[in-house]
């Protein structure tokens, strides 16, 4: 790439800004809207979320029921809550200066998405000269992603 | 969808091995194994990222949650916890809501701690 490096999260002098043009931001708003649909809608034991929820105990069934018995309706909760965090942030323009906390969950939930798709699109370790839009869509994600983790890493 | 490469270029991590739990508490003397908590690899989850929730949810350095994140990446898993089972259990929640692969079990219990 010629010319300066994109930076869609950028420091502050008082926290983050988040740099995504306004149709960025309605893509990730509406992927966002999906998980949140398959996080309340999804089955239990359905094969795409497995990595939102997967299990906590391998070797012990009755451990693993317990655990799904009382976690998951919080672990849904949690999701849903810190998803609604972002899609606030995506609501609004440009200038809003964003806190730590905020670009945390920025990364957890496009990194949720990525879990879904990436289990979808069956991602692998070697594989990934994949031309797909579906693809070009993860690894869009997967820079997002990097970039936040990487402003927060800097602060 | 264009994607214009800044920051490096996206790496996938997977899971890893085994740090020597750490004593929990002074209060934590049950005479009994404890819990461990491992985090396996995966191939979605970045490496950045699985390094900064190490950092976030233990407190770990850089320097220590790098080392756990390569374990994870190298080795195929890493012990990132360990304590009484309601602690190891309240740790894989917090993992999972990060959407790591984390599981528990007791520790020494698959035999392979090295």
């Amino acid at each position: 790439m010629i010319g300066r490096p994109r930076q869609p999260v950028r420091r502050h002098r008082d926290g983050f800004v988040l740099d995504l043009d306004a149709d960025e931001r309605h893509l990730l708003r509406r992927l966002l809207g999906e998980v949140r649909d398959l996080v309340t809608t999804a089955p239990i034991g359905d094969a795409k979320m497995q990595r939102l929820f997967p299990p906590a105990y391998t070797d012990d069934a009755e451990g693993e029921a317990d655990y799904q018995r009382l976690m998951r309706e919080e672990l849904v909760a949690s999701r849903l809550a810190s998803i609604e965090v972002v899609d606030s942030i995506l609501r609004e323009d440009d200038a809003r200066v964003m806190t730590s906390a905020e670009v945390d969950a920025f990364a957890q939930n496009l990194n949720a998405v990525r879990l879904i798709l990436g289990t979808l699109l069956n991602v692998g370790e070697d594989d990934d000269d994949s031309e797909s839009p579906e693809f070009a869509l993860y690894q869009f994600l997967s820079w997002l992603v990097d970039c936040a983790i990487t402003a927060l890493m800097r602060s | 969808m264009l994607v214009d490469v800044d920051c490096v270029t996206p790496v996938a991590v997977t899971a890893s091995t085994i740090v020597k739990p750490e004593s929990d508490t002074a209060t934590d003397v049950r005479p009994d194994n404890p819990w461990v908590v491992l985090v396996w690899n995966d191939p979605i989850n970045l490496m950045s990222y699985v390094t900064y929730v190490l950092q976030k949810l233990f407190g770990y350095s850089l320097e220590k949650a790098t080392e756990l994140m390569l374990d994870v990446h190298h080795k195929g898993r890493a012990v990132v916890s360990a304590g009484s089972r309601e602690k190891a259990e309240m740790d894989v929640f917090r993992l999972h809501e990060h959407g790591l692969w984390a599981t528990m079990q007791k520790d020494g219990s698959d035999g392979d701690a090295s």
